[in-house]
């Protein structure tokens, strides 16, 4: 196989999960749900006429559970549906490398991730923009002032936040051998990434196995821990200072990265394996 | 009126005149598969030539998919060997599953489309079409099809990149009678441009009419791989049927139409093309 041939390969099945995601009602209706969810959520909650930092920190939460909700509808059927359908078995008849099949199945279904998600916070950032206070137009270059570019960064870390979720769903779609099986997998696998990781850290903290100054790593290890540090440390803290630190921006940048490609490469040598 | 003729035979007599001589693309040398305590397969040799039908038949359970998906190195053997003969292609081995699906959303045309972009050579999408009758329904969505349609996008995928080995999982099962010699019809049009194809069928009408070889797995083992008649022939028996329940048990009375799908009014029995 050589390089262009696996470059070919991994771009018509990126391809074609793209149009799987484009041509799947559901998720634009998703979207569209979402982006009315987010509107209630930042009308509700006062953020959308106050400006978008005040509107980050109502829509933090939420994000941390709807966003691995979305990452399980589009990402668990995205290899054991070929898998079930003999597809895997016909793609080895064609020398497709397990890394470029699970690359390419993950980049086509993060292009629909990331507009099921992007596309509503852009348009929670517009209703915003036109409702808050006349200052939060203006475009930050010191901490102490709303902005959009907040809000801009706020969207490009949930991006990442839910590609990490994609990645672990995909991990589950690879490990499971049936549809039925497939969803269990990826709502366990969502769970103890995020509730666990976030019970484990205070279960330590409880029985005493985990010190203060173990936290911003312990925050880094987790997803939607990496996620909240890293939204308190480099969006609400640059509005809003405060003298202690959430967590390591730097660690958590790395541990939410790791989500991300951790899983891919297990998922790729589990496909390598798998017998199909 | 159309004429009663075999197109194994007709191959026989024009492309291979000496089908002795063909070459061999794929060879399975003393294959032994278990899983565990269970043995599927035991000391099985079988060599697959180009240019012809190779059909495997047997009862349900006697390792035929499991053969085929050896030949495939979807799995590996227990022990022995399987190695490709054939000459080096874009794709060496096409396979039609027992069961093909594909995935729903997009017409039969995209999908052969999507399976030839994975190749590097250049595919004529719109031949494929035609060969395997699909032309038709070509902007037909792929969960719209009927089964013998859906398998015949499934033989189209096979031969994407023109693989000098074609595996058909029981091409025929569930089909309509017409279907299914449509199927074999297009196993027949690929032998006869060079092709290897190895197939299963319970249908042994189909088997005996269009096949070149034929091997009997029974209980693990298998016969001498050779011609339908020549089966029947050794066994003193009038045609394959006779010679398959010769093989798979020792009174063939007792065992009626054993796992033979095709009824005994099957009217492709009488199918003239």
């Amino acid at each position: 196989m050589t390089a262009h041939s696996a470059l070919g390969q991994g771009t018509a099945i990126a391809a074609r999960e793209v149009k799987t995601v484009l041509r799947t009602r559901i998720y634009a209706l998703l979207a569209v749900g979402l982006f009315g969810f987010l509107f209630v959520l930042v009308a509700g909650g006062g953020g959308a006429a106050t400006g978008y930092t005040p509107a980050i920190v109502d829509l933090l939460l939420p994000l941390e559970v709807i966003v691995p909700v979305l990452a399980i509808a589009i990402g668990y059927r995205s290899v054991v549906a070929d898998l079930d359908r003999g597809e895997l078995a016909v793609f080895t008849t064609y020398d497709v490398p397990a890394p470029v099949y699970v690359t390419a199945v993950y980049l086509g279904r993060s292009v629909g991730m990331l507009g099921m998600l992007g596309l509503p916070l852009v348009a929670t950032g517009a209703v915003i923009a036109f409702t808050a206070s006349p200052d939060t137009g203006v475009f930050a270059t010191h901490s102490g002032v709303d902005s959009p570019v907040l809000f801009g960064r706020f969207v490009v870390l949930t991006a990442l936040y839910g590609l990490s979720m994609l990645s672990i769903v995909l991990l589950g779609s690879v490990i499971a051998r049936s549809l039925r099986t497939a969803i269990a997998l990826a709502i366990g696998a969502v769970l103890v990434a995020v509730v666990g990781g976030d019970a484990a850290i205070l279960a330590g903290l409880t029985d005493g196995w985990l010190g203060p100054s173990s936290l911003s790593w312990s925050f880094a290890v987790v997803p939607n821990s990496a996620y909240r540090s890293l939204v308190l440390e480099t969006v609400i803290a640059i509005a809003a200072p405060t003298e202690e630190a959430y967590g390591s921006p730097a660690a958590s940048a790395i541990g939410l990265f790791s989500w991300i490609i951790g899983p891919l490469f297990a998922a790729a040598a589990i496909v390598a394996r798998k017998r199909l | 009126m159309i004429p009663n003729t075999n197109p194994a035979t007709e191959r026989a007599n024009t492309a291979q005149p000496d089908r002795n001589a063909a070459t061999t693309v794929l060879a399975g040398e003393s294959i032994e598969k278990r899983y565990g305590s269970v043995e599927v397969l035991s000391d099985v040799s079988i060599e697959i030539p180009a240019a012809a039908v190779t059909a495997l038949v047997g009862p349900n359970g006697t390792g035929k998919t499991t053969l085929l998906r050896l030949l495939l190195e979807l799995e590996s053997p227990t022990s022995g060997t399987v190695t490709y003969e054939g000459p080096q292609t874009a794709r060496r081995i096409g396979y039609l599953p027992q069961r093909p699906s594909f995935r729903p959303g997009f017409t039969v045309a995209e999908t052969i489309e999507f399976y030839a972009s994975l190749v590097e050579t250049a595919v004529d999408s719109d031949r494929i079409l035609d060969r395997v009758r699909l032309t038709d329904a070509r902007n037909r969505p792929v969960e719209a099809l009927s089964g013998g349609m859906t398998r015949l996008l499934g033989v189209g995928q096979s031969i994407v990149g023109s693989p000098p080995v074609v595996i058909f999982d029981e091409p025929a099962s569930g089909l309509d009678p017409t279907m299914a010699n449509r199927v074999f019809e297009v196993a027949d049009e690929l032998a006869a441009a060079g092709t290897a194809v190895v197939l299963t069928s319970h249908n042994l009408s189909l088997v005996s009419r269009h096949a070149d070889r034929v091997e009997i797995l029974s209980e693990g083992t298998v016969t001498e791989l050779t011609a339908p008649q020549t089966l029947a022939t050794r066994y003193g028996v009038a045609d394959l049927r006779e010679a398959y329940h010769a093989v798979v048990t020792a009174d063939p009375a007792d065992h009626g139409d054993g796992d033979d799908e095709r009824p005994r009014d099957d009217p492709t029995d009488g199918e003239r093309q």
